[in-house]
């Protein structure tokens, strides 16, 4: 039992180790290398305009969502008004980014680790390698710039159409007073909600980058090897997203104090 | 040119190569022969620094290369251009822009200059014309021509082979052997051969060198090899399992 346990925590601090290394290979090349800038581009198209479809629905449906059950619940304790402002400090802090940061893992995700993981198994790494390209350079660089940039984005995007959705469902179908549900909106959120957004989505883009990356920079050969770099991009993303989530927030709590 | 020394390399816990010593002359084709999984391919990828040596050098013009880190490796690559087993285009680009991959990386901006020189290198190859095929559309031989092409378009002074007739038909191969064979005479390039096909050894071969159990088991020309009686090679030469059906 210990020993299994000993097994399993050295592979966790080997795994981590790696994704340092990977990490560290990553900040050295954008200082030595020049970027890319023509394959940023087509990765940020890859990334984040080809993310709206999913970004949007599941924007605007948590919205819709969270704001039919809050307001259900609240109505029965006479605090209708205060629907707002709940479903949007909920969203800002943390739906928008979690839910963000997992549908991009599963799309972003899945896809970078597959893409490189066939790319290492039909030698076209070993080919970039043997034409004096440095993979790091070429492959991990440009998608951990892009997911950086867009994440942001994406969660920005995400937030804006639940508070939006969280509006129609609460004002038009609901019945909640608009001047109310706005009014109760800005008073309870602020800079720090939004700062708390868009620096958890950057982390969570971090993550999926350097995870996907380097599940696929290890893919292992066959079709066998190929097909589990993407689950295991999408998995390990996702349960580091809600565990560094966590962190995070307590984190982000201490950064920006309520009424910064 | 390329001079290995006690070249070592464990897989895992299994040893691949247990001590090579091997000198690759400049202009020659040397041709590496060896049953399949006897470590060919390994040796060839430590040539140019895509693997690490358990032990031992590989020196390149006078270079030790084996200790040098990644990015300063691209100096060295840039004289060596290797084609791979299954030719390992990029499956995002056209053959056009596969083979103008290496130019714009050497900072080649001149767009008629990258057009010119990759029709050269298709033609060099008999596949003029064929620039706009996506790799999926390529046969496998045509795949391994196309990889070829990539390989010379950047002039490199020294060629390696990784099984360049695997997977082929015999005419495919004999066409591709001949291609090795012209393109030696035509940019006197120094050549690495990585092969278990006796017809490509025989047909493109300076100097042959036997892999067998990690160790060269014999290194002469191509006729010492024909003339020997040692049972390793004459079984290799013959095709001769021993087995009985």
């Amino acid at each position: 039992m210990v020993t299994a346990l000993g097994r399993i925590a050295l592979s966790l601090l080997q795994y981590l180790g790696e994704l340092a290394l990977l990490a560290y290979e990553t900040c050295v090349s954008m200082l030595v290398a020049p970027i890319r800038w023509r394959l940023l581009a087509r990765q940020i198209v890859e990334v984040g305009w080809r993310s709206q479809l999913v970004v949007i629905v599941t924007g605007a449906f948590t919205g819709a969502v969270l704001t039919a059950q809050t307001y259900f619940q609240f109505a029965a304790l006479g605090m209708k008004s205060a629907t707002g402002s709940v479903v949007a400090v909920a969203i800002f802090r943390e739906l928008g980014p979690v839910l963000t940061g997992l549908m991009v893992a599963g799309r972003v995700g899945a896809a970078i680790a597959a893409e490189i993981g066939t790319m290492k198994v039909t030698e076209q790494i070993d080919a970039l390698r043997s034409l004096a390209v440095h993979p790091i350079d070429y492959l991990v660089v440009p998608r951990v710039l892009a997911l950086v940039l867009s994440m942001p984005l994406l969660v920005a995007e995400s937030v804006g159409l639940a508070i939006v959705a969280s509006y129609i469902v609460g004002v038009n179908l609901l019945g909640i007073s608009g001047p109310f549900f706005l009014g109760n909106l800005y008073r309870y959120v602020g800079p720090r909600d939004i700062k708390m957004a868009l620096t958890k989505a950057f982390c969570f883009g971090v993550v999926i980058a350097f995870v996907s990356c380097h599940q696929g920079l290890n893919a292992k050969e066959g079709a066998v090897g190929v097909g589990r770099a993407p689950t295991e991009a999408v998995v390990i993303s996702s349960l580091a997203i809600l565990i560094l989530n966590f962190f995070l927030t307590f984190l982000l709590n201490m950064l920006f104090p309520y009424g910064s | 040119m390329i001079s290995v020394r006690q070249l070592t390399k464990t897989l895992g816990s299994q040893p691949v190569l247990r001590g090579i010593d091997l000198e690759i002359v400049n202009g020659q084709t040397c041709v590496v022969l060896g049953r399949s999984g006897s470590g060919k391919s390994v040796l060839l990828k430590h040539l140019i620094g895509l693997l690490q040596p358990t032990s031992g050098e590989v020196w390149v013009e006078g270079e030790e290369i084996t200790h040098l880190p990644e990015r300063k490796l691209g100096g060295i690559r840039k004289k060596i251009g290797m084609l791979f087993q299954s030719g390992a285009l990029f499956d995002s680009m056209n053959v056009a822009e596969n083979l103008a991959f290496p130019l714009r990386e050497a900072g080649v901006k001149n767009e008629r200059e990258i057009r010119e020189r990759v029709a050269e290198a298709l033609e060099m190859v008999d596949l003029a014309g064929e620039e706009k095929k996506m790799p999926e559309k390529l046969s496998g031989g045509m795949r391994k021509r196309v990889g070829l092409a990539r390989t010379i378009i950047g002039r490199p002074a020294c060629l390696l082979y990784d099984e360049p007739t695997t997977g082929l038909d015999p005419i495919a191969s004999d066409s591709i052997n001949h291609l090795i064979r012209r393109l030696q005479k035509r940019l006197r390039v120094t050549s690495v051969v990585v092969t278990h096909d006796m017809k490509t050894a025989f047909t493109t071969a300076d100097r042959i060198a036997f892999l067998h159990e990690g160790r060269i088991y014999f290194h002469g020309t191509a006729d010492s090899l024909r003339a020997t009686q040692d049972p390793v090679l004459t079984d290799f030469i013959e095709g001769r399992s021993g087995d009985v059906s």
